[in-house]
């Protein structure tokens, strides 16, 4: 069973040795561009030029593509058929059928969104393929992000697989009392209901407890917090999150401009 | 002098009417091995709760009385300051663990983190701790791939690695298997050679016999008995309250009705004394 939800691949290269921060602002910056720019093609050239060249400085391309093949094309193909049929825009009918009339505007329309949206989730999967979980973690809260904020997030990542298990475990223990959970859609909502009831007490008493082995280990004391790994934030990352800011600041200053 | 003084500790939880402790008098000498002991309900884990700051400050409810460690009443200090006097271990090993950390180097790191100790010197501590309760080999395991007794290790560590004075577990090895559980014991075992002072709430009668430097029967909220471990395991005023006793202990109490076990001998609590006990009779 997998210990942990997170993406990461720890693998010996410059995109995994920037700091999470510079690597949080890149997404954040392709993400804002990719929506905001006029150019039709933005988002795609994004793609091609930036995150898959990325990919490959990363050494993570393989697991990229997999991730996106797997995640991305069935959404962003939803999302095309879907406007692509829908929208109801006016231009050069293709063709009707029934309800379906697509015109050339709501095929183009249906692209840029699923484009868009292929971007940003692309970026985001590039950026959790390359970063530690704790390693983000430990550096926002540096910089200031509270404790229990950063706790919450990290936690979760270890604690839902755990929670995956223990459901499981507490289907097995139904089922060998005799509890049906295969069957007609009905039957198997039913089953659910002796499932949740352990579920969710259990995890009431689970989070008092581990409230209390974190209070043990000093969690809400007021001294000022250090950190066993200090995440280096190299005069390059400063360089590199200034470029990025001046573009999306340019970026946003050509489109206010533009209307 | 006293390291850990309870005077007259009476407590109630939230929208509870009776308290769970009462007027509970206890005295823990520096060094002192103590174990507790008491059925299911007489209030060992609010016991521990109250020595280790958690009761006031974790649980609210009325607490009357004063918990004083090293001179220090537990009401005068914040929580994140009393869990460098006394660490807590409990049952659950699994719950113990942070779930923010990734490995257990970094998992006995997070309270040192917690109190801003300084980078080189929290390495060093982890390693130091590791190697004294022999878990240097897991440093850098997921904490959640290690066995129930592995981890049960990795949780004391933790606590042993904030270097308190007073060691406080509720029933460590309760939900360990017999080679955890001889592992964590061989841990705490070395922790109270090296003079740290022990509070454990144990239901292993044969291991209490062969640790604890005094035991403390808990029932109801109030102390009943006190001792050596063999003064108070082989009291008959146990047997008849529910307190689990060894199972040696009751086949000798059962065997001298029938004249099979010495007359005036004291009871037997671990195997070995059932055995001399046993061929005296019966050589």
């Amino acid at each position: 069973m997998k210990e942990r939800l997170s993406l990461y691949v720890p693998r010996d290269s410059v995109l995994h040795r920037l700091n999470p921060l510079t690597k949080l602002t890149l997404t954040f910056s392709i993400i804002l561009i990719g929506f905001v720019s006029s150019w039709f093609w933005t988002a795609a050239a994004l793609i091609i030029t930036v995150i898959i060249p990325l990919s490959i400085v990363g050494k993570v391309q393989k697991e990229y593509f997999w991730t996106a093949l797997k995640l991305l094309v069935p959404v962003a193909g939803f999302i095309f058929v879907m406007q692509a049929l829908f929208l109801p825009l006016n231009g050069k009918e293709i063709f009707r059928f029934w309800i379906l009339h697509p015109t050339f505007e709501s095929l183009a329309q249906g692209f840029l969104t699923a484009i868009r949206i292929f971007a940003m989730v692309s970026s985001f999967i590039l950026f959790l393929l390359s970063t530690h979980p704790s390693e983000m973690m430990s550096d926002l809260t540096r910089r200031g992000l509270p404790g229990q904020f950063a706790y919450v997030i990290v936690s979760t990542l270890q604690i839902i697989p755990q929670m995956q298990a223990k459901a499981q475990t507490i289907i097995s223990a139904q089922r060998s009392r005799g509890l049906d959970t295969e069957g007609s859609l009905r039957k198997r909502i039913g089953a659910l209901v002796p499932l949740v009831g352990p579920l969710v007490f259990g995890s009431l008493v689970e989070v008092e407890e581990r409230a209390i082995a974190i209070e043990a280990r000093g969690f809400t004391s007021t001294r000022k917090k250090t950190f066993l790994h200090e995440v280096p934030d190299a005069s390059v990352d400063k360089f590199i999150r200034l470029i990025l800011l001046i573009i999306v600041a340019l970026e946003l200053m050509a489109r206010i401009w533009q209307s | 002098m006293a390291i850990v003084d309870l005077i007259n500790v009476t407590y109630k939880y939230p929208l509870m009417d009776v308290p769970v402790l009462k007027n509970v008098t206890l005295q823990v000498q520096e060094g002192e091995f103590l174990a507790i002991i008491g059925p299911n309900g007489a209030g060992k884990s609010t016991l521990c709760y109250a020595i280790s700051g958690f009761i006031p400050h974790f649980f609210k409810g009325e607490l009357e009385g004063t918990v004083e460690v090293a001179g220090v009443k537990s009401k005068d200090s914040s929580l994140s300051e009393w869990v460098l006097k006394v660490g807590l271990a409990f049952q659950n090993p699994f719950n113990q663990m942070t779930g923010a950390k990734f490995t257990v180097f970094d998992e006995i790191a997070f309270g040192l983190e917690n109190m801003g100790v300084p980078q080189t010197e929290m390495k060093s501590r982890v390693d130091d701790a590791m190697a004294m309760t022999g878990i240097s080999h897991l440093a850098k395991r997921s904490p959640y791939s290690l066995s129930g007794g592995q981890q049960q290790r990795v949780a004391l560590t933790s606590i042993l690695v904030m270097q308190p004075s007073v060691l406080v577990l509720d029933e460590p090895t309760s939900q360990l298997d017999p080679i955890g559980t001889r592992e964590v014991f061989g841990v705490i075992r070395e922790m109270s050679k090296r003079g740290m002072t022990v509070i454990m709430v144990e239901h292993k009668m044969e291991w209490i016999a062969t640790f604890a430097d005094r035991l403390v029967a808990l029932y109801d909220g109030e102390i009943i008995l006190e001792g050596t471990p063999s003064e108070v395991l082989t009291s008959p005023q146990l047997a008849s309250k529910g307190f689990g006793l060894s199972r040696y202990t009751l086949a000798a109490q059962a065997a001298l009705d029938k004249g099979l076990w010495p007359k005036k001998r004291p009871f037997p609590i671990t195997l070995d004394e059932a055995f001399e006990g046993f061929r005296l009779i019966n050589p």
